[in-house]
């Protein structure tokens, strides 16, 4: 990775285009999200009842909302809550689907087929369903979100790495390396997961968009991000009753959460296209 | 004419003596100024070749062996003298024979191949004119007839493809395809004598092997005599019936090929017999691995839905292999040789019986070399792996995987290479570093070279006989390819479903066969080629 920033020129010019796109995007995306948790053109919460409604214009460029706050300002500060709960959300789906997947994967037996079906039992519920269920019993709150909804995404996660797992450990070069009597943890985060990271990136690309629309969604039905802070998804249930008054407000919401999903969706199929290279 | 002549040829002994060579004394002159300051090259040298036999010639380099040769072809270089002596050949005496009847017996009764063929094959000429100018010279046949000996000779040599070869130079050939252009050459007339002056040396062990066994082929065919000159005992034992040992210019001892080395007389054959590198032979007696009634069964697994089943893969072996063997396990697929090298190597754990180690268990080479090497790690990566266990540090370690590199016929700038930037042969090649880094002395080669072409095959082939002679190594060797294993292996292992049909040496496994099953899987391979 060092290696890869010290010639970065060079490197970038022979990613695909896809992945290009897709990174730019996030990294403007991200940008932008990063500068308006210090700085916004108007506050985000700080209601004028003097500029209700405004349409976008050179002062506004996304309008403004029902109470008189800039949606640009309140739709970028609230990005940076979305990518932040997605970003968690991944992280735990993650960590944990890896530490799953692996163990059951590559050791197999019992335990294996035990724990895969309990994840084919949770895989089984909508999603967003299960997250109800979570929240009933752990509150309501951000932090709490992101905790029903990084449980929501290990399985799926734990199901990737484990299928590399398989895939992987019959392999001449893991034989080879047990025949060395290298230790199967050392075997699994050295010898099998650094070929598997092309289709866990992808995954977490992937799983990240998932994130971003469950957080929506969840904020939307008022259980996620609590109001006055901005959320993408409570902005666009709130924008839900002026859709015909002012659809400003849901449009500039929607827009947003469709560049986000837009980036990691590029950076995966881009990262995809480069691992079928690598094969 | 060689009728004719085996009647006026009366022997007083009881062997028919082809040729007969007494009390040959050769000098040449020291300094080639000098004409008159002498030394003695071949010092009273006497013995015979008989009918229908093969003498092999052994000796250092300038024991002569190759001047008593020279001196029966009448190729000796102007300087020398034959100072005294007979060379009797058939009932023509060839000492201070003209050059004219020379010219007549050389390449039609007496011919020679040599240790290059690259030297003695005209590089500008094609293959088929040359083989047919042999012909064209020594006897009065048509063109037709001179065409279609020509493509036999060549055919009988065991070359494929004739129809290509005949249109190509000699620098489009294999050495091996060169070297048996050039038997091609020397049998076209059907000479009475054929003498071959290290003419295996040049070439890699297992085309050596082929070459030989096709001379004797060749030799009970047609019944040619064959004057076999090298310096490698082995060589000599594999192909002679009778042996003439030569130091500094004289006969040491001669006699048959068992009683001169296998009880020799002489002190100086004593030593040449113990120093030659004993590929027949094992080195140490002790068992470096004992299986004793081992079953080993497939099992697949534990599952909720599914009854655990166990399959019989390998039934009652009973198998020692010897410290410092090359033991071949053959095969046809799905007669357990791969199960058996995973029970070895602690990959499948499901057997019974008795498997004992006498040192550390195997290394493993794969079959597939694509598939053995890590993608995702540089090959300095994925060799250090291998010094995990030993406590050295990082520079140390480096230093090591450079010198295995070497060892294995690498250069120092595989260490940064990815294993997608190899070829089979190099992947192969790191394998073997990599089980050999272990400091382990014994390696597994399941089908090891079947997926590498010919050339690359015979390399690797090469490599690991060259560290088993170094080094000791033992090794498994799996095959489903009868033809690689006998050239291989000392001993030979033949598993049928599951069972073993017979253990013996591969000469004799091969000489004699004691299953079906085994004949069978020979006449298979012979037809294959």
């Amino acid at each position: 990775m060092k290696k890869w920033f010290e010639n970065f020129h060079e490197n970038w010019r022979h990613l695909n285009r896809k992945l290009k796109i897709g990174v730019v995007l996030t990294v403007v995306m991200l940008l932008i999200a990063l500068i308006s948790q210090f700085w916004t053109p108007y506050s985000t919460t700080a209601m004028d009842s003097s500029r209700v409604m405004h349409s976008p214009g050179l002062l506004h460029w996304m309008g403004t909302d029902n109470f008189g706050r800039d949606v640009w300002s309140r739709v970028t500060a609230g990005s940076g809550m979305t990518y932040l709960v997605a970003g968690l959300t991944v992280l735990i789906g993650f960590v944990f689907g890896v530490v799953i997947g692996s163990l059951t994967g590559y050791f197999g037996g019992w335990l294996d087929e035990v724990i895969m079906r309990l994840n084919d039992m949770l895989l089984s519920f909508p999603s967003v369903l299960l997250a109800l269920i979570f929240i009933s019993f752990l509150g309501k709150g951000t932090l709490n979100i992101v905790l029903a909804l990084g449980l929501l995404f290990i399985p799926s996660f734990a199901r990737i790495v484990r299928s590399e797992m398989i895939r992987y450990k019959e392999r001449d070069f893991v034989r080879s390396a047990r025949i060395l009597k290298i230790s199967p943890l050392r075997i699994i985060v050295f010898h099998i997961l650094p070929n598997a990271r092309v289709s866990l990136l992808t995954t977490a690309a992937i799983g990240f968009n998932n994130a971003v629309l469950a957080e929506a969604s969840m904020s939307y039905l008022g259980l996620g991000v609590q109001p006055p802070t901005p959320s993408l998804g409570r902005m666009l249930s709130e924008s839900q009753s002026y859709l015909f008054n002012a659809p400003w407000m849901a449009i500039g919401c929607g827009v947003w959460i469709i560049l986000i999903i837009l980036g990691f969706s590029l950076i995966s199929d881009g990262l995809k296209e480069e691992g079928g290279d690598e094969q | 004419m060689s009728e004719n002549r085996s009647t006026t040829t009366v022997n007083q002994e009881a062997r028919d003596i082809l040729l007969s060579i007494r009390d040959l004394t050769v000098s040449f002159p020291i300094r080639d100024d000098e004409p008159e300051i002498r030394e003695t090259i071949l010092d009273h040298v006497s013995f015979d070749i008989p009918r229908g036999k093969v003498v092999g010639v052994v000796g250092e380099s300038g024991s002569g062996k190759s001047m008593t040769s020279l001196a029966i072809m009448g190729l000796l270089r102007e300087t020398a003298r034959i100072e005294t002596g007979s060379i009797d050949f058939d009932g023509i005496e060839l000492v201070g024979l003209d050059e004219k009847t020379y010219r007549g017996l050389r390449g039609d009764e007496l011919s020679m191949i040599f240790q290059e063929p690259m030297t003695s094959l005209n590089p500008v000429m094609k293959i088929g004119p040359q083989v047919e100018e042999t012909l064209q010279l020594h006897t009065k046949f048509s063109d037709a007839e001179i065409h279609k000996r020509a493509r036999e000779a060549l055919e009988n040599v065991g070359l494929e493809d004739v129809d290509e070869i005949i249109n190509q130079y000699p620098h489009q050939l294999s050495g091996g395809q060169r070297q048996r252009v050039m038997i091609a050459q020397a049998m076209v007339n059907r000479p009475q004598l054929l003498i071959a002056d290290e003419a295996t040396t040049a070439l890699d062990t297992i085309v050596q092997a082929r070459i030989l066994d096709l001379l004797r082929e060749i030799h009970e065919k047609s019944g040619v005599s064959i004057l076999f000159i090298s310096h490698d005992l082995n060589v000599i034992r594999r192909i002679a019936d009778e042996v003439v040992v030569m130091y500094h210019g004289q006969v040491v001892e001669s006699g048959t090929t068992s009683e001169v080395l296998d009880h020799p007389k002489e002190a100086y054959t004593k030593t040449l017999v113990q120093h030659a590198p004993d590929v027949d032979t094992l080195a140490s007696g002790h068992p470096i691995l004992r299986m004793e009634h081992v079953n080993i069964f497939y099992d697949d697994g534990f599952s909720l839905f599914k009854k655990r089943e166990k399959e019989q893969i390998v039934k009652d072996l009973t198998l020692t292999m010897y410290k410092g063997e090359i033991l071949g396990v053959v095969g046809e697929s799905g007669s357990g040789k791969s199960t058996i090298a995973k029970v070895l190597t602690g990959l499948n754990t499901c057997y019974d019986g008795l498997i004992t180690f006498a040192e550390d268990r195997p290394q493993m080479v794969f079959q597939d070399p694509m598939g053995s090497l890590n993608p995702a790690h540089k090959i300095g990566w994925i060799m250090t792996e291998a010094l995990r266990g030993q406590k050295l540090s990082r520079a140390e370690k480096k230093e090591k995987v450079i010198a295995m590199l070497h060892a294995v016929g690498l250069e120092e700038s595989f260490y940064d290479r990815m294993p997608r930037q190899l070829s089979g042969g190099q992947r192969q090649r790191i394998s073997i570093g990599l089980c050999l880094l272990t400091g382990c002395g014994f390696l597994i080669a399941d089908e090891a070279v079947s997926a590498l072409d010919v050339t690359v095959q015979s390399q690797i082939l090469e490599l690991l006989l060259d560290l088993h002679k170094k080094h000791g190594l033992s090794i498994l060797f799996i095959s489903h390819d009868l033809n690689l294993v006998r050239h291989f292996c000392h001993r030979v292992a033949v598993l049928k479903d599951g069972e073993l049909v017979e253990c013996a040496s591969a000469e004799e496994l091969y000489r004699d066969p004691k299953s079906d099953y085994t004949k069978a899987l020979l006449a298979a391979s012979v037809a294959k080629g």
